[in-house]
């Protein structure tokens, strides 16, 4: 018989899914025409912002469900920051969806009906757990990809992004359907006792089995060589649902990944290392040196997305409590420098619609001199110059790996930011030196204020980064190491 | 026991032959007749397993009701068969590298069974003595799975939320019929009583 | 030959032996059945339109099926250069045969000698919808074979119909088997011998069985099976007016034969699964002398009759739907009716166990 008490611990997932199923009925049936689209994305703030009270009501680890669902200070951390970061998403998406006339309140519900998968994936606890959450999100993401049906680019990111992910989801499922096979058992605990027993090392189908989970894992979180997706869908995407993708999916996918190899394969660390060691040093590579010919800022975004999902591997690679912490940290301020980079992008519109050549950024300086210098500042944050947030980022994971004794890993690392830091300022010239085109139309005032408020966080980080780090160390010592 | 060993080879044979010929059939609408064979053979694998629930869940849901929407579209469709067969050619060795190596870890897992029988043993939700199998789903899947019930439901809800916000076109100027409105209209509103006069008209 | 492998073939033998005979006895007297069943559709459409009906062959037309059975067997049967002969020969025999397999089954009597039924199974209802399911594809290989605009027409129209309506019949099998707690086709019949009308004292009795408590879904139920089983006034498979005849256009002869067995098989197998559903199947109206006495057998075969012309009425007497309404009906109206009812019934289920 079930205990009654164990639904509190899921009581923020509890919140999204019945918010999101109570704005589908308010939307089909209670809103008025006119403002659909606004209220249901006013109300799904609200429901997320209930479900990051009830998650910072809990205390303490608690597995529930037969230890499918682990509610822990990891946990609560990566989930504090994906809802914030799907509020962000929807605040980003009320004015450009308006103005693309594919307003509609579907929105608002996907996103929530995401961001459940995505909170479903932090405290997964078994592989059945995992799946579902993955999918969840994913199924959500594939129809926001395509959410402007009527226009093409649209359609095909959300048919690419569709057949990729569904491949990975196969590989996934194939890889777990042998770790099952190999183990008997779905549960991370069991796992990790199967992977820690005697003779796990040369278990060909439990290595296996594992190589295909981390080739799906590698697939959402968009590290090389799984990322071909990624610079259609993000620049074919609505730019707000871009913002949100490149934000809390990647942040639940790494979560969901490190819990997989540290609470369920901590046994065949040795093993998966060197398969995260190697994704991470193509990702950063690729990352580098693939944006260097972009055109289209959200193509170079994407291309940057895959770099820092390189950088936050480097994290995991390390196996420490350090690296993990590090893997916190990094996620938290990409987020922020992530959405905050997105808000300029949307604040990149002209009378007769939205634009997204860099040379469009020209002269920016000159003509709104406040967004020039908070892009500026974003990107070099990204690029990971002291004293911004970006640099403190790579500088925890980076140490970290030092302390592992991985120094190629870090030195590669060390390079490839360089290497970033020129596509970077090339943009940063582009609007500081580069001769002026007319300027933008006015922003709206969400966008700009998270234009602001992510700028403020990246200046002001280096000030007072006590809280971060600690609630990071924190959440760290919840995972097996 | 030999009847049902019989009828396992008997199942298993057809099934496997009728997912060959789903990638063989030249005719895509043939395929789609053969994935359903093959269906009906899985879900007589289920019955000599005693899984009788999920077998006819098999046939309902994916028999019933997804192969025929397959079908449905299939028909509809106008594929090039020519150009379709040309693609299956060029691409055939890597599908074939693909499925050896899937094949190749299949083997190794059985073999990993055979050798250590250990999964076998450790099965997570055993069937209770003298419970039927639908029972026996029953009872867990709403209390020990009620989690990936949910998971799943939600699953199935964003999907279906998907289709439509993809899908759903409201056209202007399309007269609905209102059942409700018509049932509801009254002599008073439905009827004009006018009085002609004789030579006058309307 | 050692003595246990003959032992072995003996009792395998046997157990094969009387499964035959039994699939025999019930296939011919279902077939016999659905013969008369044919005549008796005719008979009162026929009285409702104030016309005779079929009186020629034998006393009262009594075997029209018969002649009409012989004249289809021995026409030529053609088929169109255009078809996919494998697939278009395949279509009715799906039909038939699947229409045929349900009622292996299907109890129609539990006396001393146990239950009279071919297959007791453990999950029979679902095998009965399962098997009603596939109805369909005999309907949609037909109108694709037959390579032809009005058959493929009336398929695609069929496969909307027959699947939007098993969703709104499963639903309501579900509120049944809620309340019996067993997907077992004789337990269900069995169940109905408490209920409502034992509750106030009285009886074992007709206010026992299912229709009563669950009156709104007998009449789901109902309307569904028509549209399950494309009889009017939901035959917008076949709507003669729009389609010629629908998927069956370029049938002729024994596949076109096949097919009308199957309808009427199909439709007598809705008629057997509401009987044990909803009517207490075999159990008599009210237990006393000498209503009890009278073997079961008869109370099934009269309750499903009465089925029977229930169908034949609405055929007779209601318009042809169109097809929007049609699918307003199952998607707007049962399906969310239905729904209703399986939380009702399984609130109300769990209060009076819990009370």
């Amino acid at each position: 018989m079930p205990e009654t008490t164990s639904f509190a611990a899921a009581l923020p997932e509890i919140i999204l899914a019945a918010g999101a199923m109570g704005l589908l009925m308010l939307g089909a049936f209670g809103f008025s025409d006119g403002e659909k689209s606004d209220r249901a994305g006013w109300t799904a703030i609200l429901i997320l912002f209930a479900a990051g009270v009830a998650l910072l009501g809990q205390t303490g680890t608690e597995r529930v469900f037969n230890d499918a669902f682990i509610s822990d200070p990891f946990a609560r951390f990566v989930k504090l920051l994906v809802l914030a970061g799907s509020a962000t998403a929807i605040l980003l998406s009320f004015d450009d969806l308006r103005r693309a006339k594919a307003d509609r309140y579907e929105l608002p519900v996907l996103i929530l009906l995401a961001t459940v998968g995505m909170l479903m994936m932090v405290s997964a606890g078994d592989l059945l757990a995992l799946y579902l959450g993955l999918e969840l999100q994913s199924l959500a993401l594939y129809v926001l990809a395509a959410f402007r049906r009527d226009d093409v680019r649209s359609s095909e990111a959300g048919m690419k992004y569709f057949v990729l992910g569904a491949l990975s989801s196969g590989m996934l499922l194939y890889g777990a359907s042998l770790l099952y096979g190999f183990s008997g058992t779905t549960s991370f605990a069991g796992l990790a006792q199967a992977a820690s027993a005697p003779g796990a090392a040369t278990n060909l189908g439990l290595i296996a089995g594992l190589v295909f989970l981390l080739v799906g894992l590698a697939f959402k979180i968009s590290a090389v060589p799984f990322h071909m997706w990624t610079p259609d869908v993000y620049e074919g995407a609505p730019t707000p649902v871009t913002a949100f993708f490149a934000a809390a999916p990647k942040l639940a996918a790494m979560a969901l990944l490190a819990r997989v190899l540290f609470d369920g394969f901590g046994g065949l660390f040795v093993q998966w290392q060197k398969i995260v060691i190697f994704i991470a040093i193509a990702s950063m590579l690729l990352g580098a040196f693939a944006a260097i010919g972009q055109t289209n800022i959200k193509r170079l975004m994407a291309y940057s997305s895959i770099g820092h999902v390189g950088f936050a591997l480097v994290g995991v690679a390390a196996g420490s409590a350090a690296g993990i912490e590090g893997l916190l940290i990094y996620l938290a301020i990409y987020l922020v420098m992530t959405l905050g980079a997105f808000a300029c992008i949307l604040a990149m519109r002209r009378e007769n619609g939205p634009v997204e050549e860099i040379d469009e950024l020209a002269g920016l300086a000159e003509t709104n001199l406040p967004m020039a210098f908070i892009l500026a500042m974003l990107l070099l944050s990204l690029a990971g110059v002291p004293p911004l947030a970006g640099f403190f980022a790579k500088f925890y994971v980076f140490a970290a790996a030092m302390k592992a004794e991985l120094y190629g890993l870090a030195i590669i690392g060390m390079l490839t930011s360089v290497v970033s830091l020129f596509y970077y300022l090339r943009i940063v010239k582009v609007m500081f030196f580069d001769d002026a085109k007319p300027g933008f139309s006015a922003t709206a005032p969400y966008v700009r204020f998270v234009m602001i408020a992510a700028g403020l966080f990246v200046l002001l980080y280096a000030v007072y980064p006590a809280p971060l780090v600690e609630a990071a160390t924190a959440a760290a010592k919840s995972l097996s190491l | 026991m030999a009847l049902t060993a019989i009828f396992f080879y008997l199942f298993s044979t057809l099934a496997l032959a009728s997912g060959a010929a789903v990638i063989v059939a030249k005719n895509p609408v043939h395929a789609v007749l053969f994935l359903i064979l093959a269906f009906f053979n899985a879900a007589g694998l289920f019955i000599l397993l005693n899984a009788e629930f999920l077998a006819m869940l098999l046939i309902i849901v994916y028999v019933g009701a997804v192969a025929v929407l397959f079908l449905f579209v299939v028909m509809m469709l106008d594929v090039d068969f020519a150009e379709l067969r040309a693609g299956f050619i060029k691409n055939a060795p890597v599908g074939l590298l693909v499925g050896g190596v899937v094949l190749a870890e299949l083997i190794a897992l059985l073999g990993a069974r055979v050798i250590a029988p250990t999964p076998a043993s450790s099965v997570a939700s055993p069937i209770p003595q003298g419970v039927t199998n639908t029972e026996a789903l029953g009872q867990i899947l709403y209390t020990k799975y009620i989690y990936f019930f949910q998971g799943a439901g939600l699953v199935l809800l964003v999907a279906m939320v998907g289709a439509i916000v993809l899908t759903l076109r409201h056209k202007e100027g399309v007269k609905r019929q209102s059942i409700a409105a018509q049932v509801a209209r009254g002599p008073k509103t439905a009827v004009e009583l006018v009085k002609v006069k004789p030579g006058q008209g309307l | 030959m050692s003595s246990e492998t003959i032992t072995l073939l003996w009792e395998y033998g046997l157990w094969l032996a009387i499964t035959v005979g039994l699939s025999l006895l019930v296939l011919v007297g279902l077939l016999l059945c659905v013969a008369f069943l044919l005549l008796m559709d005719r008979k009162v459409w026929a009285a409702v339109q104030m016309r005779r009906g079929p009186n020629v062959v034998g006393p009262f037309g009594l075997f029209q099926s018969f002649a009409d059975l012989l004249k289809f067997v021995f026409k030529e049967a053609v088929i169109p250069a255009g078809a996919d002969k494998g697939v278009f020969l395949l279509a009715p025999l799906v039909t038939a045969t699947c229409a045929l397999a349900a009622w292996a089954v299907i109890p129609m009597n539990k006396d001393g000698w146990g239950t009279w039924v071919i297959s007791d199974l453990n999950v029979g209802v679902l095998y009965l919808l399962a098997i009603s399911s596939l109805g369909v594809y005999g309907v949609i290989m037909g109108g694709w074979a037959s390579n032809s605009k009005y058959p493929f027409m009336g398929a695609l129209r069929s496969a909307a119909q027959m699947i939007s309506y098993e969703v709104s019949l499963g639903f309501v099998v579900i509120t049944v088997l809620l309340i019996v707690g067993s997907l077992n086709l004789a337990t269900v019949v069995t169940a109905q011998t408490a209920g409502i009308g034992t509750w106030l004292g009285l009886p074992s009795s007709a206010l026992d069985w299912h229709w009563l408590p669950l009156l709104p879904m007998f009449v789901v139920f109902f309307i569904s099976s028509l549209a399950e089983t494309n009889r009017p006034p939901f035959d917008l498979v076949e709507a003669e007016s729009e389609l010629v005849a629908g998927f069956m256009v370029e049938y002729s002869s024994t596949p076109y034969l096949l097919f009308m067995l199957g309808e009427y098989v199909a439709i007598t197998t809705m008629c057997a699964l509401a009987t044990i559903l909803f009517l207490g199947g075999w159990l008599p109206p009210v237990d006393i002398w000498p209503l009890n006495a009278v073997p079961g057998i008869f109370w099934f075969a009269a309750k499903v009759v009465f089925m029977f012309f229930m169908f034949a009425m609405a055929k007779a007497m209601v318009p042809r739907y169109r097809y929007d309404q049609l699918m307003r009906l199952g998607w707007k109206v049962f399906l969310p009716l239905s729904l209703v009812m399986v939380v009702v019934v399984a609130g109300v289920l769990q209060i009076l166990r819990s009370a």
